[in-house]
């Protein structure tokens, strides 16, 4: 083996296999860096809602009607829209609901267990109605979700609930107390209530003092939200809708007609009313939106990556060329001396993979140094031992693929060389 | 000298062009890399109003709740109505304004189209001159319109061509909601790269379309269309009520030109805020803020950190490119050593072959540096396009004179990376040495 010889060569151009070394560690420790990021982007971005998203879509219905600021005409105005979108071909299931998936933010509530001693913990809270589980494709681990009675019952009292003219006594609580039916994720029940097999009929209270009963658990539910809630979720029943902020259903396609509905629910909902403007979004486009950072790191960073190879791997052919190019006359010394081409191949090959080592074992370093670096800055891009073996397995390729051109044209130096010219 | 130096610099560049393109290109490649990611950090830190940021102060005061602070430490990012009220009574500060936005519909003639949902912004007439706002016709209303609350409206460009097919629309009248308002200016295009009045949500989104006396508020029972923050549950339903609460949702302005009047300002703030504990209000510690135009998009974070995280990431890149090309120059100038060797028996000092390299090493930079520049303009056009769910706009990213500098700047510092090693070399080379194998 060679490696005495190659060890010596080292030592005694230490700036030139310095210089290839350093290459290789700041490249590894970027390239694995921008994989971390776009890693992280991708788990954003493949993180399940729990819904079927791509076949949702948002009705926005915001009234100008003089006849919608009665509260009983808008009522009407929901039954007969909820009617329509049911009524139209393609349309699987629809809900009235304020809550938008995806959106990136939503309504949230502080609540606790009845009775216990312990701090508020923030849930993200929305009204739903019959149409709950069929439209978000939710599945329940136990109890069961409202009836259309008791959607019906709860938007009497929801309305009064969220009034600001309850009568209040000294406490500043209201003198009446609510007891409201909600369904809950399991995420919620355990954070609330801690590990239980059962979370049926427990209670909440939140800091009015109102009460609310679990009457069904739902299994998965993700939104994000701007505070780290995005698993607690509690719906109530209500058929909501106000003249300012107008109203909003959610409608849940059959599969593959989302696209086809955007068009069609708009004309449906103008020619059931037309005192009012109607928006209708695809859940994927307002996805698509939200996750439009994500995306654009992840291209970006790639692009990045992709360059840096590229870029040192020119570099590594450069230098190794170099090397080549200097040692020619030694190369026909040995080669005169009896050397096949095999072994001066090997020799290059080695010295490179020697070198690249070396750069790969303070880049591993330089990556830990520089995630940490980058985690003070932003969250969630942390490196896993799985992408620094990529990483490093990848620059291990690249090493030899780029030393390969140069050392093949030293193989194939001629014995004569050495006798030219000393 | 220095002539001289550069034309053998020339030279020797156009001897090798397949080498020199390589050493520009891997230079371009780094400063492309670097400034489009520098540019995509700029377009959300630069100064949104040059020329005025520098005596715009956004006021904020901690009215929040006695039992724990506003989250993130406070005081809350907007301001009561009693207090904005109560503060503009100052004389201190040139020109001050309190502003929210409201949604409201806006009825079009028939023939220009259905009515729609607009968001308006609500304001004192000197938000106008303090933010730079720049008027195509007319001009903003005037102070006694303020007083009386009368229903005129100042409109963008874009809501002109919408309500009036553009043109003068100045005397015309536009209805919303159920009143009508006379148009008195019509805006230019105008779209500053930031909100700066209002950063309490989306920071890059467009001004809106329509602006309003803030006095409507309450002939017209306005509510707020942006974010609300109370601690303390409203006494009474209504308006009158909200009001007088302590729900925080104005965004408060005010212009002071001097260090003295923002020293009178602060005082002013702090007793006032004394002067209210007085009446049970303010229960926290003292916790007010004035704060000049850089401190509150600080306070905001509107810079992503991604794109700090992102252009520290391609700083490296570039450092990376320069490296990569200390072998390929190391090659090039070693190769000539019979040369320098010549030149150094001729009595060249070392500095002089040194410098010499150097500035080879620099035409080549200043080279690459421009075809950076182009390709990043390339590149930040594709970003645009990318973007525009975000941005609401297609030019968001755009390069300016700073970041042109940026990028004839980073070019010649990789030139200097890649050339100081190889120039050293070259400059240590003993002239016998090379002499005798001529």
């Amino acid at each position: 083996m060679e490696i005495g010889p190659i060890l010596r060569a080292i030592r005694r151009n230490k700036a030139r296999f310095g210089l290839v070394a350093a290459e290789v560690a700041l490249t590894l420790a970027v390239v694995v860096n921008c994989i971390a990021l776009i890693v992280d982007a991708r788990e954003q971005m493949a993180r399940s809602s729990g819904f079927d998203d791509d076949a949702l879509l948002v009705v926005n219905s915001v009234p100008f009607g003089e006849a919608f600021k009665e509260e009983a005409y808008r009522q009407n105005a929901l039954q007969a829209d909820l009617a329509a979108l049911r009524a139209t071909p393609g349309v699987r299931s629809a809900m009235n609901t304020r809550f938008v998936p995806w959106g990136g933010g939503g309504s949230s509530q502080e609540m606790k267990a009845l009775g216990s001693k312990g701090p508020m913990l923030r849930t993200q809270v929305y009204p739903a109605d019959d149409g709950l589980l069929e439209t978000l494709d939710l599945e329940l681990t136990e109890g069961r979700a409202f009836n259309r009675e008791e959607v019906e019952r709860d938007s009497r009292r929801v309305t009064e609930l969220f009034a600001h003219d309850r009568p209040r006594g000294p406490d500043g609580h209201p003198k009446d107390k609510f007891l409201q039916e909600i369904v809950i994720s399991r995420h919620w029940g355990e954070e609330v209530f801690g590990p239980a097999p059962s979370y049926l009929g427990k209670m909440l209270e939140d800091s009015d003092t109102d009460q609310y009963r679990v009457i069904g658990v739902v299994d998965e539910f993700f939104n994000p939200y701007p505070w780290p809630i995005h698993e607690n979720v509690v719906f109530f029943a209500n058929f909501g809708t106000s003249y300012e902020g107008g109203t909003r259903y959610l409608v849940r396609a059959q599969p593959g007609q989302a696209a086809a509905l955007q068009r069609r629910l708009e004309e449906v909902l103008n020619r059931s009313n037309d005192q009012r403007t109607v928006q209708v979004q695809l859940m994927s486009d307002i996805k698509q939106q939200f996750f439009g950072p994500q995306r654009m790191t992840a291209w970006l960073m790639g692009l990045v990556a992709v360059l840096l190879v590229v870029v040192t791997g020119l570099g590594i052919v450069g230098v190794t060329s170099f090397l080549v190019t200097e040692r020619t006359r030694q190369i026909g010394t040995r080669r005169a001396l009896g050397a096949r081409m095999g072994d001066i191949l090997r020799y290059f090959l080695l010295e490179n993979w020697m070198v690249t080592t070396l750069g790969i074992l303070v880049g591993v370093g330089l990556a830990v140094g520089l995630n940490v670096a980058l985690l003070t800055v932003i969250e969630g891009a942390k490196l896993n031992p799985g992408t620094i073996i990529a990483g490093a397995v990848l620059l291990w390729l690249i090493g030899l693929g780029s030393a390969l051109v140069p050392a093949l044209r030293a193989a194939r130096t001629s014995p004569a060389v050495a006798t030219r010219s000393v | 000298m220095f002539g001289y130096q550069l034309k053998t610099a020339w030279r020797s560049l156009g001897r090798n062009p397949g080498h020199t393109a390589i050493v520009a290109g891997g230079i371009a490649l780094g400063v492309a890399v670097s400034t489009l990611f520098a540019t995509v950090r700029h377009s959300f830190a630069k100064d949104p109003i040059p020329g005025r940021s520098h005596v715009l102060y956004n006021v904020r005061l901690d009215n929040w709740g006695p039992n724990e602070p506003y989250p993130g430490g406070g005081p809350p990012t907007q301001v009561t109505y009693q207090d904005m009220a109560n503060l503009m009574r100052s004389d201190i500060p040139v020109r001050q304004s309190g502003t929210f936005k409201s949604a409201l519909y806006v009825f079009p003639d028939p023939t220009m189209g259905r009515p729609t949902k607009e968001l308006i912004r609500l304001c004192f007439a000197d938000f106008f001159t303090m933010f730079a706002v720049p008027f195509r016709y007319g001009g903003p209303w005037g102070k006694a319109q303020d007083e009386k609350a009368e229903q005129v409206v100042v409109l963008g460009k874009q809501m002109n061509d919408r309500l009036f097919g553009g043109g003068n629309s100045v005397g015309r009248t536009v209805r919303i909601e159920d009143r009508e308002f006379k148009v008195v200016g019509v805006l230019d295009d105008w779209r500053p790269n930031l909100k700066i009045y209002d950063l309490t949500q989306n920071p890059v989104q467009e001004p809106e379309g329509i602006f309003a006396p803030f006095g409507l508020l309450q002939p017209m029972d306005l509510r707020t269309a942006g974010n609300s923050d109370g601690w303390k549950t409203q006494d009474s339903p209504g308006q009158a009520s909200f009001l007088a609460s302590e729900n925080t949702w104005i965004q408060f302005w005010v212009e002071l030109p001097t260090e003295d009047q923002v020293a009178r300002y602060k005082a002013f703030v702090d007793a006032y805020t004394l002067e209210q504990k007085k009446l049970g209000r303010f229960q926290r510690p003292l916790n007010n803020k004035v704060q000049t135009v850089g401190e509150w998009m600080a306070e905001r974070r509107v810079v992503p950190k991604e794109a700090t995280a992102m252009m520290a990431v391609s700083l490296l890149f570039l450092l990376i490119c320069a490296l990569n090309l200390i072998g390929l120059l190391l090659g090039k100038f070693l190769a000539r050593a019979p040369e320098i060797g010549v030149r150094r028996a001729m009595g060249a000092r070392r500095l002089d072959v040194f410098v010499q390299h150097i500035v080879e090493c620099e035409l080549i930079a200043l080279a690459g540096g421009a075809i950076g520049l182009a390709l990043s303009v390339g590149g930040l056009w594709v970003v645009n396009q990318w973007t525009r769910a975000i941005t609401q706009r297609s030019d968001f990213f755009q390069i300016d004179w700073k970041m042109a500098a940026f990028a004839a700047l980073a070019g010649l510092v990789a030139g200097l990376v890649a050339g100081v090693y190889p120039a050293l070399r070259v400059c240590r080379i003993a002239p016998a040495t090379h002499l005798r194998m001529q």
